[in-house]
C-alpha cells in the first residue's frame, strides 16, 4: 500500500477578531494522492498562499483537519509539537527563485536541509548532485545563485524542495517570475517528477496555459475548494 | 554540515572586514586608555625607583614631597646622620619651572636639586644615555631627551646660564613632566631666594640676611639590622618631622597624585567598553536584519533554530575576535604618536579580549532574539 498524499477535511482560517475577521477559508475540504500533480487556483487575495502554508504546516489554521501520508497532523490543533520538524521530514517547498539562501552556492543549498536532518553527508552529496543533474544543473553546482538565470533558480529550489525525498511538494508560483517556456518546462519537470518520485504536488498558479499538465485542479471559491478535472486543451479552459 | 557562518561571512567578506575594522579602532582606543593608564603608574615610580631611599622626612603633618608642599631646614640632613640607624642622609629639592628652548617655547619641567657630592644620587646611570651626571656645585644640568635640550646646550635659568652635561631617557615625573637635574645649590637659589627688589624690601623692612637654607625632603638609607618603622617611629617622636617609609610614599604618590587621573581614565575606558559592546550589539542586530528573510525560509523549510543561532552567535565572536585583533594592531601602529607614555600590556590586552567576546556573546543575543521571533509565514509574501 502507498503511503504519502495530502488530505484536507473542513478546513477553516480566520485572520483577525470581532469585526476585523476575515474568513479567509471556510471548510476546505480535498485529497491530493502520491504520484498527482495539482493546481490551486483562484483570483489574488483568495487564500491560496494561506491555504498552502496551513498544509506545510507553516500557519496555524483555526479548525479542521489534516493529514499528511496515513498521519494525521492537525485536528483542530496540531498533533505534534514542533511542525518543523515534520516540515524538514516530509514536505518540500518551492518558492519564487529568489527565495534560496543568498549566501551558499548551488550544491550547498540543496544539501542544508538532508545535512540539517543529520543523514549521512556521502548519501546527501550523492542525491544533491544526481538531483542537479537531472535538473540538467551540473555545470552550476558552485555557481552563487546571483549568477544563475531565473530558470537555472527556480530549479534549484526544485532541486532542494527534493532533496530531502518528501512526501509532499507545496508550490507557490514557482512559475511567476519566468517567461512562457521556462514556465512550461518547470512545470513539465513538477509533473514528472510528481510520476517518478510518487510525490504528491501542489502547486499555486495563475496561469492556465499550465493546467493541462495538471491531474486536478483546486478551485478556491468562497473560502471553499472544489476539485475540478484538468481542461482537455489548453485554449478550452478559462 | 554547511558552515553557515563562514559562507555567510565569506559572501559579504569586504564588508565584514571594513566593519570589523572600524570596531577594532575603538577597540584600539581603548587599549590605548589603558596604556596611557599604565604609563602613569609607571612613571609615577619613576623617581621613587630611582633614589631608592628607605625613609622620607618631610615638614611634619605635610604628604610631601610630591603629593603636598614641604619644607625642611636643611641641615636636618646632619641631625638625621648622627641618628642611630640611619645610614646616608640627603637633602633634596623638587619645584616645577619653566624653561625655554632656542624657539622660544616654554618647556614644563620637574627640577631635582641634589648634592653632586652627597650620598644620594638620583640620576639613575641605567636611564643616562649621553654626558654624565652632575658634578660641578654650580651651573650643570642633567636634562631627560623628553624636553629636546642637546648635550652641551646652554640654557638660560634665574639670573644664570646652566650647561647641559647629561641626557637620561624616561625620566618624568608623577603627572608626566620631563625631570630636569641641578644641583642642591642651584635649586636653593632659584627655588627660595627672592628677587631684587623683594631682597631690597626685606633689607628695608630689616628682616633680610636670612642664611638658613631650605629643602622639600630629607631622604635616608639605614644600616643593616634597623627596620623602616622602627627608625620612623624614633625620628617623628622628636615631633619636628613627618616620616614616610618608601612603600608609604609610594601609596602617596598612587593615592593622592594618580588617582584622580586614573578614575578618569578607568570612566572613560568602561564608557568605550561599552559603547563598543552596544555597537557591535548594533552591528550585529542590523547584520541579522539583513538576513532575516533568510532565516524566515530557512526555519519555513524546517532548519532547525539551533543552526541559525549557531551562525549568528559564531558571527558575532567572530566579529569580536577580528576587531581585537585589528584593535591591537592599530594601538600599536599609533601608541608612540601619544604625548604622554602608553604601556600596552598583553595581560590588558587578554583581559579586553575577553570583556569584548562576553559583550559580542551579549550582543548576538539581540540577534537571536530576532532569529526566535521571526515569523516563518511571512517568508512568502503575496
Ligand atoms: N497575516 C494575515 N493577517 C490578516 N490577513 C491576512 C494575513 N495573511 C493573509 N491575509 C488575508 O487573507 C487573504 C488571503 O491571502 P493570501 O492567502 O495571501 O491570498 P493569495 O495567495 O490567494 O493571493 C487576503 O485577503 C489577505 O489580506
Ligand atoms: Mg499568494
Amino acid at each position: 500500500m502507498e503511503t504519502g498524499g495530502i488530505r484536507v477535511n473542513n478546513l477553516h482560517k480566520t485572520f483577525g477578531q470581532g469585526e476585523n475577521a476575515v474568513h479567509v477559508i471556510q471548510g476546505a475540504s480535498f485529497e491530493v494522492k502520491p504520484g498527482e500533480l495539482a493546481a490551486l487556483i483562484a483570483p489574488s487575495g483568495a487564500g491560496k498562499s494561506t491555504l498552502l502554508m496551513m498544509i506545510g504546516c507553516v500557519l496555524d489554521p483555526s479548525s479542521g483537519e489534516i493529514w499528511l501520508g496515513d498521519t494525521q497532523v492537525y485536528q483542530n490543533r496540531w498533533l505534534e509539537k514542533d511542525t518543523r520538524t515534520l516540515r524538514r521530514e516530509k514536505i518540500g517547498f518551492i518558492f519564487q527563485a529568489h527565495y534560496l539562501i543568498p549566501f551558499l552556492n548551488v550544491l550547498d543549498n540543496v544539501r542544508l536541509l538532508p545535512l540539517a536532518n543529520q543523514e549521512p553527508l556521502p548519501q546527501v552529496e550523492a542525491r544533491a548532485r544526481e538531483l542537479l543533474g537531472y535538473l540538467g544543473l551540473e555545470e552550476k553546482l558552485h555557481a552563487m545563485p546571483s549568477d544563475l538565470s531565473g530558470g537555472q533558480n527556480q530549479r534549484v529550489a526544485i532541486a532542494r524542495a527534493l532533496a530531502t525525498r518528501p512526501q509532499i511538494i507545496l508550490a507557490d508560483e514557482p512559475t511567476a517570475a519566468l517567461d512562457i517556456e521556462r514556465a512550461h518546462s518547470v512545470v513539465q519537470l513538477l509533473r514528472q517528477i510528481a510520476k517518478e518520485q510518487r510525490v504528491a504536488i501542489i502547486m499555486v498558479t495563475h496561469d492556465e496555459r499550465l493546467l493541462s499538465y495538471c491531474d486536478k485542479i483546486l478551485k478556491i471559491v468562497a473560502g471553499k475548494v472544489d476539485t475540478l478535472p484538468p481542461p482537455e486543451t489548453t485554449e478550452t479552459f478559462i | 554540515m554547511i558552515h553557515l557562518a563562514y559562507q555567510d561571512i565569506r559572501h559579504t567578506l569586504s564588508k565584514f572586514l571594513v566593519t570589523a575594522m572600524g570596531v577594532g579602532m575603538l577597540l584600539g582606543i581603548v587599549l590605548i586608555m589603558i596604556g596611557v593608564y599604565r604609563g602613569m603608574v609607571d612613571d609615577a615610580r619613576i623617581l621613587l625607583n630611582d633614589i631608592q631611599a628607605d625613609l622620607w622626612i618631610v615638614q611634619q603633618d605635610t604628604l610631601g614631597p610630591f603629593a603636598e608642599s614641604s619644607r625642611l631646614h636643611q641641615d636636618t640632613q646632619d641631625t638625621l646622620k648622627s641618628l642611630d640607624g640611619i645610614d646616608k642622609a640627603a637633602a633634596l629639592t623638587f619645584q616645577n619651572l619653566q624653561l625655554y628652548n632656542r624657539q622660544q617655547q616654554a618647556i614644563r619641567v620637574l627640577a631635582v636639586g641634589y648634592d653632586p657630592a652627597g650620598d644620594f644620587q638620583p640620576v639613575s646611570p641605567e636611564r643616562l644615555i649621553q654626558g654624565r651626571a652632575l658634578r660641578a656645585q654650580h651651573y650643570e644640568m642633567v636634562v631627560t631627551d623628553k624636553t629636546g635640550f642637546q648635550l652641551g646646550e646652554q640654557i638660560a635659568l634665574g639670573r644664570d646660564t646652566y650647561s647641559v652635561v647629561g641626557v637620561t631617557r624616561g625620566t618624568v615625573s608623577s603627572s608626566g613632566d620631563p625631570l630636569i637635574y641641578i644641583s642642591l645649590k642651584d635649586a636653593q637659589n632659584v627655588q627660595f631666594s627672592y628677587s631684587n627688589p623683594r631682597i631690597r624690601s626685606d633689607r628695608a623692612r630689616g628682616i633680610g640676611g636670612q642664611q638658613t637654607q631650605l629643602v622639600n625632603t630629607v631622604v635616608a638609607t639605614l644600616r643593616p639590622g634597623y627596620t623602616p618603622v622602627a627608625v620612623a617611629s624614633e625620628i617623628e617622636t622628636w615631633k619636628h618631622f613627618t616620616t614616610y617609609t618608601q612603600s608609604e610614599q609610594a601609596t602617596i604618590l598612587s593615592r593622592n597624585v594618580i588617582e584622580r587621573s586614573s578614575k578618569q581614565i578607568g570612566l572613560f575606558t568602561a564608557i568605550l567598553v561599552l559603547v563598543s559592546g552596544i555597537i557591535i550589539g548594533l552591528i550585529i542586530y542590523t547584520m541579522t536584519l539583513e538576513k532575516i528573510k533568510e532565516i524566515s525560509i530557512m526555519k519555513l523549510i524546517g532548519i532547525p533554530n539551533r543552526l541559525v543561532i549557531k551562525m549568528i552567535v559564531q558571527e558575532t565572536l567572530l566579529l569580536g575576535a577580528i576587531a581585537f585583533v585589528f584593535g591591537n594592531f592599530f594601538a600599536h601602529l599609533i601608541y608612540s604618536q601619544f604625548p604622554k607614555r602608553v604601556v600596552l600590556l598583553w595581560n590588558d590586552s587578554l583581559a579586553l579580549f575577553s570583556v569584548i567576546l562576553a559583550a559580542s556573546f551579549l550582543a548576538s543575543l539581540v540577534g537571536v532574539y530576532k532569529v526566535m521571533k521571526a515569523d516563518p509565514a511571512t517568508a512568502i509574501g503575496g
